[in-house]
């Protein structure tokens, strides 16, 4: 299968007082057809951020390098003209609190029929037939009077419904969805993952979903890229990941999660907090924290090194791992 | 059997909500009818979705927000009948833990004058202060130190844990946590959450536990009560709920938590419709139009919060 | 005092973010010199404000008085110095006034709601219908003209306007998390007030009261020019400009130089709140 996003090397740089944070640092990705990856993280480990590169919708004092290919063109190379016409019809994306993208004036039914005349140049009747066809697709019952809505008056649910549809009117290839279902409720936040993977099915369009949470990304992902003071500290299949997880970190996630403590009267624990961008600890940025800590993680940033094949790991632990897979290839 | 800490008897809150001047105000019935007990040294759990009136009913008990009607009995005492200047004394034995760290904490004044707060307003004399803070702030796990820095200076979790010092301050017998980790990351939840159990363990606390996360609260609570439209629906032991959830909502509820085992398949019940707005509630049931074991008796007659097979639950499926 | 401690860091910063703006600096400095003018004006000013060079009536400006002599032979020069005091001492008493009434009236308002804050809004409300300098001569009328009494009126007509603008801010200070939890601790409505609002707002305040000096020189000038102000001969701006006026013709000079010192100051004045509002509020 061919990959719709590569994404090499992507580092992003903001400039605050003169001194310069690397936000992200050296991701690199790449998205298959129809696939769907996750990228969690805790807040203020650069997923966000990361996304946001991707789409080049960074304020001004952020300064993206490396490469990010989409169906083999970088993006990087695009006029901010040129990127106008990629947003929305090639990449889409949907955010957390979807009010913030919705124009509060403007009625559901205008404001995604505007975009469907304007980009796909279709007459007044042909948008409305095509607005109630997405409305209804991403399972809104009542689309002829949500048409006439505004967005104030929608619940969250629907509004993240509306949001979607209007991602996906141009048919993109690719869905960057940042924490879709932070802001719902359990219930609504069910409905709408439901939606998302009945609908990637349906367009065959590949996802990134950025989340905290690893139970959406259990539910929703095929690959998962763990991130951790803007590194990729492990990326691996989602059941690889979540049954046999490498990296201390991910170890220590997966076991504070209420959920998987079962029984047990105290849960897991990370000491410490995330680190931020001006106070990264030099070596392995995840060491002041770790369990496992060794006298090199503390002077070298570890590599993402390569782990039973199955996953990829920044921890020193795994070493060893590398240097017979060296041997032996 | 132990005597029970606080009793909440028929608690109602409304709302006035009024359009204009000359319109008929209106009524949002944030909480209706609310029966709790909560004993001595447990954990009540209070789960319910955004706008369930789970909030509203941890402030109407510190009567924060003054209740419509009902009784509040905390030690034997109607609270709700206490003047201003009891009730304030009374504070000293019920606190609250709230759920922004960020904004709960005044960003002008340093750790030391915000801890300090409740040692002046509950007259504890000057020279005691500095080591009752001292002491609290060792207790939450930070150092004294930080007694002297701003709130900004600190990550999410340590002011969580500054918020935790404070409604420790006066060692009260009864903390509101309303939803005390909702903001905070993974890694920092579960730090805050076992130090809330340990101080449990410590001063023998009781925990009215206010949460959205259904697996936060299976974790921290020895009891549950489910909130759905103001009104408790379903109440039991922890266990006995998680394992044989009753009422339907209940039971969408807890199959609608994402689970991060890839393997464990699970039958979703994924409910039709939102919410329906609190300030015009369906009739009957206040579920049924989301229920997908609606029955024609649901549409008209509300269900009685009653006990049978030793569980209480508010729905007809179970009545005899 | 309660703002003592806990407001040193704001303040060190606001230091500094005034020294880093243009505007703010030199509107800044401007205000300092002006102030210092008022303190030390009587000492350097060449003559006695009050005395009467009879060889020298209206003379334009010239080497012994600088900026010339008015009708009955004073130096206008020393007349400006003396009056510079009087002129800013009643417009920051006025001030001050306005700041402790308006920002207790505003936050308790603001704070406890209901029928207390509807019913001082509304009474705000009818003393804002009024013009400021309207109220303000009522209110001389009542109590005679001096310049304490000017100093009253002045205050109290900015109060409703002052508290307003308090009310405002501090509603959203009322939404606040803190102060729902220094609630639930049990503090006092005096403490909460003090502690949780009004550090809050103090940028808030700084700004308009800022301004509020401003409109309370052109106050005070107002009231010394109608004659219900500071009386003669006690030198004041606003009734050296009145004596001047029918000289126009005669002796420009009369009328002119406190006119100019007058748009002065209120112009630096209004700089300098300017500037603080951008400085405290970036977005706008």
């Amino acid at each position: 299968m061919t990959n719709v996003l590569e994404v090499t090397g992507l580092t992003t740089t903001f400039s605050k007082n003169e001194k310069a944070f690397k936000v992200v640092d050296n991701l690199c990705l790449q998205v298959k057809r129809g696939e769907s990856v996750g990228i969690v993280g805790e807040s203020g480990c650069g997923k966000s951020v990361a996304s946001l590169s991707m789409m080049r919708l960074l304020s001004k004092n952020g300064s993206i390098a490396g490469r990010i290919q989409l169906n083999g063109a970088d993006l990087l190379r695009y006029s901010e003209k040129e990127m106008q016409k990629i947003r929305g019809k090639e990449i889409a994306m949907i955010f957390q609190e979807p009010m913030t993208s919705l124009n509060p004036v403007l009625t559901i039914g205008k404001q995604l029929s505007e975009g469907l005349e304007k980009h796909e140049g279709m007459n007044r009747v042909q948008s409305r037939q095509r607005v109630l066809e997405l409305l209804t697709q991403v399972g809104i019952s009542r689309a002829n009077e949500i048409y006439h809505e505004y967005p104030h008056r929608l619940s969250g649910g629907m509004r993240q419904r509306v949001m979607i549809a209007m991602a996906i009117a141009c048919h993109p290839k690719l869905l960057i969805a940042d924490e879709p279902t932070t802001a719902l409720d359990v219930t609504i936040q069910a409905q709408i993952l439901d939606v998302m993977k009945k609908i990637q099915r349906e367009l065959g369009m590949s996802l990134i979903m950025i989340t905290h949470d690893l139970g959406v990304v259990a539910e929703t992902c095929d690959r998962v890229l763990v991130m951790y003071a803007g590194q990729v500290i492990e990326a691996a299949d989602v059941r690889t990941l979540l049954r046999s997880p490498k990296h201390p970190y991910t170890v220590g996630l997966i076991k504070s999660t209420p959920h998987n403590a079962k029984g047990q009267k105290r849960l897991h624990s990370i000491a410490g907090s995330v680190p931020t961008p001006d106070h990264y600890p030099k070596g392995c940025r995840f060491a002041p924290r770790c369990e496992k800590v060794m006298a090199v993680c503390l002077e070298q940033n570890p590599p993402l090194l390569d782990v039973d094949q199955q996953s990829e790991c920044r921890c020193w632990l795994y070493r060893e791992n590398r240097e017979s897979t060296a041997v032996n290839g | 059997m132990k005597t029970p800490l606080l009793q909440v008897k028929n608690l109602n809150k409304k709302f006035l909500t009024r359009k204009g001047w000359f319109q008929p105000p209106s009524y949002v019935h944030a909480v209706h009818g609310v029966n709790v007990t909560v004993n001595a040294g447990e954990t009540l759990g209070i789960v319910g979705e955004s706008g369930c009136g789970k909030s509203t009913l941890g402030r109407c008990i510190l009567r924060l927000i003054e209740p419509t009607d009902g009784e509040i009995v905390f030690e034997g005492q109607n609270i709700r009948s206490l003047q201003k200047a009891d009730m304030q004394k009374l504070r000293r034995d019920m606190q609250m833990v709230f759920q922004n760290p960020f904004d709960t904490l005044n960003p002008k004044l340093t750790i030391q004058h915000i801890l300090s707060e409740p040692l002046i307003a509950h007259g504890i004399p000057k020279r005691e202060r500095a080591a009752m803070m001292e002491e609290t702030m060792e207790i939450v796990g930070l150092n004294k130190n930080h007694l002297s820095r701003y709130a900004h200076e600190f990550s999410g979790g340590q002011r969580q844990r500054i918020g935790i010092a404070r409604a420790l301050m006066l060692r009260p017998k009864l903390i509101i946590a309303d939803e005390p980790v909702s903001a905070l990351d993974v890694s920092i939840q579960s730090q805050i959450l076992n130090l809330l159990q340990d101080l449990q363990e410590q001063f023998s606390l009781t925990y009215l536990f206010i949460s959205h996360d259904l697996s936060v609260v299976e974790h921290i609570a020895d009891r549950v009560a489910v909130m759905y439209l103001g009104e408790v629906i379903e109440l039991a032991k922890k266990e006995e709920l998680f394992q044989r959830p009753m009422h339907p909502y209940t039971q969408s509820l807890l199959s609608a938590i994402p689970i991060t085992d890839p393997d464990e398949k699970k039958e979703r019940i994924i409910l039709t419709g939102d919410l329906p707005s609190p300030s015009n509630p369906p009739q009957g049931c206040k579920f049924h139009p989301r229920c997908w074991a609606c029955m024609d008796v649901c549409k008209t007659e509300a269900p009685p919060f009653t006990e049978t097979d030793g569980r209480l639950v508010a729905c007809h499926l179970y009545e005899k | 005092m309660f703002w003592s401690r806990q407001w040193s860091v704001p303040r060190l910063e606001l230091w500094e973010k005034i020294m880093q703006q243009k505007k703010a600096k030199y509107s800044f400095l401007m205000m300092l010199c002006i102030v210092l003018l008022g303190i030390i004006g009587p000492w350097i000013a060449p003559h006695d404000p009050t005395k009467t060079y009879y060889e020298a009536f209206m003379q334009g400006p010239s080497k012994d008085f600088w900026l010339g002599t008015d009708a009955i032979g004073r130096d206008i020069l020393s007349r400006m110095l003396y009056g510079t005091r009087v002129t800013l001492t009643v417009a920051l008493l006025a001030s001050v006034m306005t700041f402790v009434a308006g920002t207790l009236i505003g936050v308790t308002c603001a704070y406890l709601g209901g029928i207390v804050d509807n019913l001082i809004m509304r009474i705000m409300d009818i003393m804002l219908a009024l013009p400021g300098i309207v109220l303000a001569l009522a209110i001389v009328a009542v109590l005679g003209p001096s310049q304490e009494n000017a100093m009253i009126a002045i205050g109290i007509s900015s109060i409703p306007a002052f508290s307003i603008l308090i009310r405002g801010a501090a509603l959203s200070i009322k939404q606040s998390g803190y102060v729902e939890a220094s609630r639930s601790i049990g503090s006092s409505n005096w403490w909460i007030i003090t502690r949780q609002f009004i550090p809050n707002i103090s940028n808030v305040l700084i700004v308009y009261t800022t301004m509020f000096i401003g409109s309370a020189i052109l106050g005070t000038s107002a009231l010394g020019f109608i004659g219900l102000g500071a009386q003669p001969p006690t030198p004041e701006w606003g009734t050296m400009l009145n004596e001047g006026k029918n000289y126009l013709r005669e002796a420009w000079w009369l009328a002119t130089f406190p006119g100019l010192a007058i748009t002065a100051v209120v112009f630096t004045v209004y700089l300098l709140g300017d500037a603080l509002r951008d400085i405290f509020d970036p977005k706008s």
